[in-house]
């Protein structure tokens, strides 16, 4: 009994280290199996993450606005979106809905902006651009883009706290953007770091097909003034705008600068198209109520238009050219209400010839001056409310007034063009 | 029309104007997620009627929050960018409210069996820049790098390469990880690994003495340190707010600037900014 005892525990005994050895291999084993599979995740979240860092650099951004407008009459010519229709004095309409596209290379960036309403699709930004890797401070940009002039074009219409630019710039840049190739400067670290440049040259003829040889020159000098410390900004800048427009063959030019007789001049090849701007933007925040933001610009020039319109020209002119003196200017006061309102005012003027006013247009036929003489000015008034970071609602009255002429059917009065405007914005 | 007009304004500011509770929305670094937390559930207790949400997400995330206008308070462990600063002034009309609310040793992360003890700022940015592969190269075993860091969403990662990197990019061969906690882990588990984050997560690593250059002297990120300046890799971390804090937001960030929320600061392994 005693043996077969001593044999049981030998035998156990002799086992036990076997089986440890055993265990040891097949945890060995299982160690090297995860280590394999560990491996292989690690190689395809590498493989994954390639493919997410390419994606991350397509961006897609857009916003669409969808509004309510209601004006004071039938068929009222407005610049708040448009003409309304005849017949019509209230509408809705899809103003904006775009679409965009970025591959963000870091340095180099494909952007292509579409426009897509009922009425059409069309082209917003079609540009390359790309930035010099040493200093990072110098880049090139050539395609269709913002115009290089001023602030208020190259203020986002999605960001824009009022519904439509001042009439100033919808009549000398519709659509904001030109055809060409423009240079950025943002000054590096260093005493001059709070100046920029931007300016190109380009078609003339906004979001259309070159129609000439002549070439357009735009460029802004701008400034940034940050004090952080007591909350407020300074920023501002001086733009110019050096072009030509081609004169169609056999065609006249009239300088309609005088109330009696407008000059003549024929066999003229090309019209001059010149404009000097100045803008400054101010940002403080006020305690207890937010910040606001008082903003205006002045612009000052020659601008070649029709008989009937000041409007700058987006196709080859096929009639008489009509150059005039134009000034024109806006003040905006943007107030927040904490985080979610803000109270809107603004003033904007556009006087399309500074040589002639009131009665002296439409008295001499020989003076050739018309509608597209007459003096504007808006006053808007307004409330934005952002529901969320995508939606904002924004509720603004525009208040427009026009010179009048007792010597020009139509104008004698002031026209009945004030527009209401209710607009939901969803922005991603 | 002018009916009209007055029925819709005034349907809208009462739309806007509807009472809501005191709710704080707090977005950001990970770096200060827990101290943020910390700070967060020490003031709610005291102040039942005042509702502080806090997630992370990194600096960045937080920027954009507060950009968007969806968060109320933006934790970031770096500085706001001018660009960054651009976007709030166009929706906000305001170029924020910066607040010093701690500060903090930028840690880089060694594994304890890396004879490797400290580094130069410049060796530092040659293995974040892939310029330096081989720990060999830097005094240590022959054995390559493994380089980690954070996303960049994150203000260390932005930080780290703004002011160690000098604005270089990083090597591609950098393993990016969603939090400091992961590099931490990461670190701990491989001998030849290399991170960077706050230096309160620093556990079960071993911190690598820093250097200016190469004549002078390698300090730890301790306290003393940090607070004199010694350690090279020394940061702020600052809480932003779109515009000029008031009511209850205001009384919330005066109680973190004051005695007890500064306490908290050093608990979570930072350092008071008084």
């Amino acid at each position: 009994m005693k043996k077969l005892l001593f044999f049981a525990v030998l035998t156990l005994l002799s086992v036990k280290p076997v089986l440890y050895a055993q265990e040891a291999d097949t945890l060995n084993a299982k160690i090297e199996e995860l280590k394999s599979a560990l491996n292989g995740l690690t190689e395809t979240y590498l493989e994954t993450k390639t493919t997410v860092d390419a994606l991350k650099k397509i961006k897609l951004s857009g916003y669409i606005q969808a509004q309510f407008q209601s004006a004071e009459s039938d068929a009222a010519a407005s610049y708040a979106g448009g003409n309304f229709s005849t017949g019509v004095h209230n509408r809705m309409l899809v103003r904006r809905g775009r679409i965009k596209i970025n591959y963000d290379n870091d340095l180099t960036q494909y952007v292509l902006q579409l426009d897509a309403t009922e009425k059409s699709v069309g082209i917003k930004d079609a540009y390359v651009s790309v930035k010099e890797p040493w200093l990072r401070t110098f880049g090139l940009t050539a395609g269709v883009f913002d115009r290089p002039f001023g602030f208020e074009i190259s203020y986002s219409s999605s960001s824009r706290e009022t519904p439509e630019r001042s009439r100033l710039f919808q009549t000398l840049f519709p659509g904001e953007r030109d055809l060409g190739f423009k240079l950025e400067m943002n000054a590096p670290d260093g005493p001059l770091s709070f100046l920029n440049f931007k300016g190109g040259v380009f078609a003339g003829n906004g979001i259309n097909v070159e129609t000439d040889n002549n070439k357009d020159i735009i460029g802004r000098i701008g400034f940034q003034l940050p004090f952080y410390d007591i909350n407020m900004a300074i920023d501002g800048g001086v733009s110019g705008y050096f072009g030509n427009v081609t004169m169609a063959s056999g065609k006249s030019l009239y300088t309609v600068d005088s109330p009696e007789a407008a000059t003549t001049s024929t066999g003229v090849k090309d019209v001059e198209r010149k404009y000097i701007g100045a803008d400054l933007q101010l940002y403080y925040d006020l305690p207890v109520l937010g910040g606001f933001s008082l903003r205006g610009e002045y612009i000052v020039g020659k601008q070649p238009g029709t008989s009937s319109a000041s409007g700058s020209y987006t196709a080859a002119p096929t009639a008489d050219i009509y150059l005039r003196n134009f000034s024109g200017y806006y003040i905006n006061y943007i107030q927040n209400l904490g985080d979610s309102w803000q109270f809107v005012l603004k003033y904007d003027v556009y006087d399309p010839n500074t040589d002639v006013s009131g009665d002296e247009i439409g008295a001499n036929p020989a003076a050739k001056l018309s509608a597209g003489d007459l003096k504007y000015s808006t006053l808007g008034l307004g409330l934005v409310y952002y529901y969320d970071a995508n939606v904002k609602f924004t509720f603004y009255y525009d208040s427009v007034k026009n010179e009048t002429s007792s010597k020009l059917t139509g104008y004698t009065d002031d026209l009945k063009d004030n527009v209401f405007t209710f607009r939901v914005q969803y922005k991603f | 029309m002018k009916k009209l007009l007055a029925a819709v304004l005034l349907a809208a500011i009462s739309f806007g104007f509807v009472a809501s509770e005191t709710v704080i929305t707090v977005k950001g670094s990970d770096t200060m997620v827990n101290m943020a937390q910390v700070w967060a559930a020490r003031y709610m207790e005291k102040h039942p009627d005042v509702k502080i949400q806090v997630t992370g997400g990194g600096s960045g995330t937080g920027i954009s929050a507060l950009i968007s206008g969806s968060t109320d308070i933006c934790n970031a462990s770096r500085p706001m960018k001018a660009s960054e600063r651009e976007k709030l002034k166009m929706r906000f009309n305001s170029t924020g409210v910066e607040i010093k609310a701690a500060l903090d040793g930028l840690s880089i992360y060694l594994n304890k069996a890396n004879p490797v003890k400290e580094l130069t700022l410049e060796q530092i940015k040659q293995i974040y820049t892939g310029k330096v592969t081989n720990w060999k190269q830097v005094g240590g075993n022959d054995s390559k790098i493994i380089v980690y860091g954070r996303e960049n969403s994150s203000g260390t990662y932005t930080y780290l390469k703004d002011n160690v990197l000098s604005g270089e990019d990083y090597t591609s061969n950098m393993q990016s990880l969603p939090g400091t906690a992961a590099v931490v882990n990461a670190v701990a588990k491989d001998k030849n690994a290399i991170g960077y984050g706050g230096a309160a997560y620093a556990k079960d690593i071993k911190d690598a003495l820093v250097k200016k250059d190469n004549s002078s002297e390698g300090y730890a990120p301790t306290a003393d340190n940090i607070k004199s300046g010694k350690y090279p890799i020394t940061r702020y971390l600052y809480m932003y707010v779109k515009s000029r804090p008031a009511g209850a937001l205001k009384e919330y960030i005066d109680w973190i600037l004051g005695q007890e929320g500064q306490k908290i600061v050093s608990e979570s392994g930072y350092f008071p900014i008084k």
